[in-house]
């Protein structure tokens, strides 16, 4: 700390004359990126902030005189059984894949750091699935699941332990932890990648000491891989909630949020507010406690990080 | 084309450009802006699919014999995917960027007259005088608050697919009501075969069956607390506990239910009549013919029609309404029609001849359409028709219940 505030004071004092010069550039330099971030991140985010705020119907849209109600739509939306409901499911939904999403990178991780052959080929293989368009693997996990023609129910039935169809997009449960499992699938190589790069930065030496210490393959796990990994995992774990927290392709082509209500996470239940029902204000209410969920965790994951560094 | 020879193009169409705005400074007076050369440039907008498509084609080749006849005229059409399309004219209707002319889902019409989205044609459609072609139910949909806000565009509706393969196999004929239709799709179901497929899917897609069924039986779609809609839910129940419905239905929408139909899965679905010419092309060994729909109490249809209506962005709205009366003549129809695969909305369109087609010309007479405080709120209205239908055959509630919490929701739209 002391270092560092000497160096600020250097700086301070020493001050070289064109000082004013350089950050006008500057400035002119990050110009095109701030007037094209303000376009296409913060007008929008701003409008639907007011809109939040507006009765705006279909007409209040067109004609752009929506009235100011003030916290009306946020009551209305939390008096909403089904916005409840999609603030739940939503929840649940994010908690669980992130957490089946982060254990299955990180073995994979693991497994994917020790050298054998094929190890190269396996690791392409696996981001395929992160790679991979989200039209093309909800359907093909749409067809996967399918009760009459599903690859699922014809393995399971091969293997003897299904004697009928199971229809695992139809029943709420299975539903849920279908759409659970498309996420996982996508998303565990994208976490695994990120965590494998936090694996290859632990020193070798810390093992080795470890082992000639007398620690076994589990003590050196949680006691030098899992504390060494904090950093990466907390990151990992954050980008994994946001881009999760936020999905809305892979529920709505596989289930459109049914049935009945199962899978209608927060973002389905905020487009058919808006663009299935024409109710603008409410829709734009929900995408905001959409948009405060993962900015509070952010602020919690930023301010950890200083801390983090400070000590 | 060489080098030099580009250069010059390039130079010309400047200079071109130059005249262009010159001439249309000049004219600026007129009521009717035209363009350079006296072309008056239309733009429509529709969600029938890209011109390469067999549906969005049929539309770019209608509009290009009007552009024959009509040398003056210039018809630019544009492709907004379904799923876009009301968000799309909403945004644009917001940011002042309208097309001439839209062609929208008859059940939008009242919302975009009364957002102020779509121009009154009431007028021009009095000078014109051919509303009384119509068949009603479908010149009822142009109609806002005593106004005309549009003019129909084709009709397509539901009608009984059947495997004539299977039924003659079964010993068993397209069913005329619904009691005999419970029957005959027992009958019919063996194996990973079932009886009958419907589209159940989430959203309003899936409720089309349902609302079918419980207007045959004498219901309406906004009191489905109601004896009549507890009849239809409870036949649709048993049908699929028995097997002769799949389970599956509330994950199918109309595309999958085709294709249960077309491999052998299904021997008779409700479709409509957008799958004729598919399946011919795509499963030319299949043998299927259409039936009417059953009936109950009565035998009615779901009407699902497009509308054409000038945009109060317009700035050629006499060449929209030219455009879109052309597009209305007996003779262009019966040329496009059977190229779209859609049904005449007017009695006065010379039939091709078609036997399926035929029928559900046919079964068009008795299609339904939501009116008046349904239509405004049709949408969201099916869409809780439909979760009574998942609600019910997933045994998450009994039928009851399933009726009961979906009367609540539907009473809670309608009174907005």
């Amino acid at each position: 700390m002391i270092a560092r505030r000497s160096t600020g004071a250097a700086t301070a004092t020493g001050r070289p004359p064109n000082r004013r010069r350089v950050p006008l550039t500057a400035y002119l330099f990050v110009l095109p990126a701030v007037v094209f971030l303000a376009a296409t991140v913060l007008y929008p985010l701003v409008f639907n902030i007011d809109l939040s705020f507006r009765d705006a119907g279909l007409r209040q849209i067109v004609t752009g005189d929506a009235d100011f109600v003030g916290l009306d739509n946020y009551a209305e939306e939390l008096a909403n059984p089904d916005f409840r409901s999609a603030l739940a499911i939503s929840l649940i939904y994010t908690v669980l894949s992130v957490g089946v999403s982060f254990a299955c990178g990180l073995g994979l991780a693991v497994f994917l750091n020790k050298t054998f052959p094929g190890r190269n080929l396996m690791r392409s293989l696996l981001l395929i699935a992160w790679v991979l368009p989200t039209v093309v693997s909800a359907n093909i996990w749409r067809w996967i699941l399918d009760g009459t023609y599903g690859l699922l129910n014809t393995v399971l039935g091969g293997l003897g332990l299904l004697d009928k169809g199971v229809f695992w997009l139809v029943e709420p449960t299975s539903a849920l932890i279908s759409v659970v499992t498309a996420t996982v699938w996508s998303t565990a190589p994208f976490a695994m990648i990120l965590l494998l790069a936090g694996l290859q930065s632990i020193p070798e030496t810390l093992y080795e000491a470890a082992r000639i210490d007398g620690a076994g393959p589990w003590q050196r796990f949680s006691r030098i891989t899992v504390p060494m990994l904090r950093p990466v995992s907390m990151t990992v774990l954050l980008l994994l909630f946001v881009t999760t927290f936020k999905t809305f392709d892979t529920i709505y082509l596989m289930t459109r949020g049914g049935p009945g209500d199962a899978t209608t996470i927060l973002p389905i239940h905020a487009y058919l507010e808006a663009f299935q029902f024409f109710r603008f204000g409410t829709g734009a209410a929900a995408t905001t406690v959409m948009l405060l969920i993962p900015l509070a965790l952010s602020l919690f994951y930023f301010r950890s990080l200083r801390r983090e560094e400070a000590s | 084309m060489s080098r030099s020879g580009m250069r010059d193009l390039g130079r010309l169409s400047a200079v071109a450009l130059l005249a262009g705005a010159l001439v249309a400074g000049c004219g600026s007076g007129g009521e009717e802006a035209q363009e350079p050369g006296g072309v008056t440039t239309l733009s429509l907008w529709h969600f029938y699919g890209p011109p390469e498509s067999a549906t969005g084609g049929a539309l770019v080749r209608f509009l290009q014999r009007y552009e024959q006849a009509h040398p003056g005229v210039k018809v630019e059409p544009r492709h907004i995917p379904f799923g876009d399309f009301n968000r799309t004219i909403l945004q644009s209707a917001a940011g002042g960027e309208l097309p001439d002319i839209a062609l929208i889902g008859a059940t939008s019409t009242q919302a975009m007259a009364e957002a102020g989205i779509i121009e009154d044609l009431s007028d021009r459609v009095a000078k014109w005088g051919k509303q009384d072609a119509y068949l009603p139910s479908i010149w009822q949909t142009t109609q806002v608050g005593g106004k005309t806000y549009a003019l129909p565009h084709v009709a397509d509706t539901y009608a009984v697919y059947y495997n004539t393969e299977l039924l003659d196999e079964a010993g068993v004929k397209p069913p005329k009501t619904w009691d005999e239709m419970a029957e005959t799709a027992r009958k019919l179901t063996s194996g990973d075969r079932q009886g009958l497929a419907v589209s159940g899917v989430e959203g309003e897609e899936g409720a089309t069956a349902l609302v079918i069924r419980i207007l045959a039986a004498g219901g309406d779609v906004t009191k489905i607390d109601s004896p009549a809609a507890n009849k239809a839910l409870t036949q649709f129940k048993q049908l699929v506990d028995s097997g002769a419905m799949s389970k599956g239905i509330i994950g199918w929408n109309e595309e999958d239910v085709k294709n249960q139909f077309a491999n052998g899965r299904a021997a008779m679905m409700i479709n409509s009549a957008t799958y004729v010419s598919t399946l011919r092309k795509e499963n030319p060994d299949l043998k299927w013919k259409i039936a009417l729909l059953p009936g109950d109490t009565r035998q009615v249809t779901f009407l699902a029609a497009e509308n054409l209506a000038i945009t109060s962005g317009s700035s050629h709205p006499d060449a929209a309404w030219d455009l879109m009366t052309w597009m209305q003549d007996p003779k262009a129809l019966a040329e496009y029609l059977p190229d779209r695969n859609k049904l005449a909305t007017r009695d006065d369109v010379p039939a091709d001849g078609d036997e399926a087609r035929s029928v559900f010309a046919e079964q068009l007479k008795s299609a339904w359409a939501p009116s008046g405080a349904l239509a405004e709120h049709s949408s969201e209205v099916f869409t809780h028709v439909q979760g009574a239908l998942q609600a019910a055959i997933s045994g998450s509630a009994t039928v009851d219940q399933a009726l009961a919490e979906a009367q609540q929701k539907i009473d809670k739209t309608l009174a907005e």
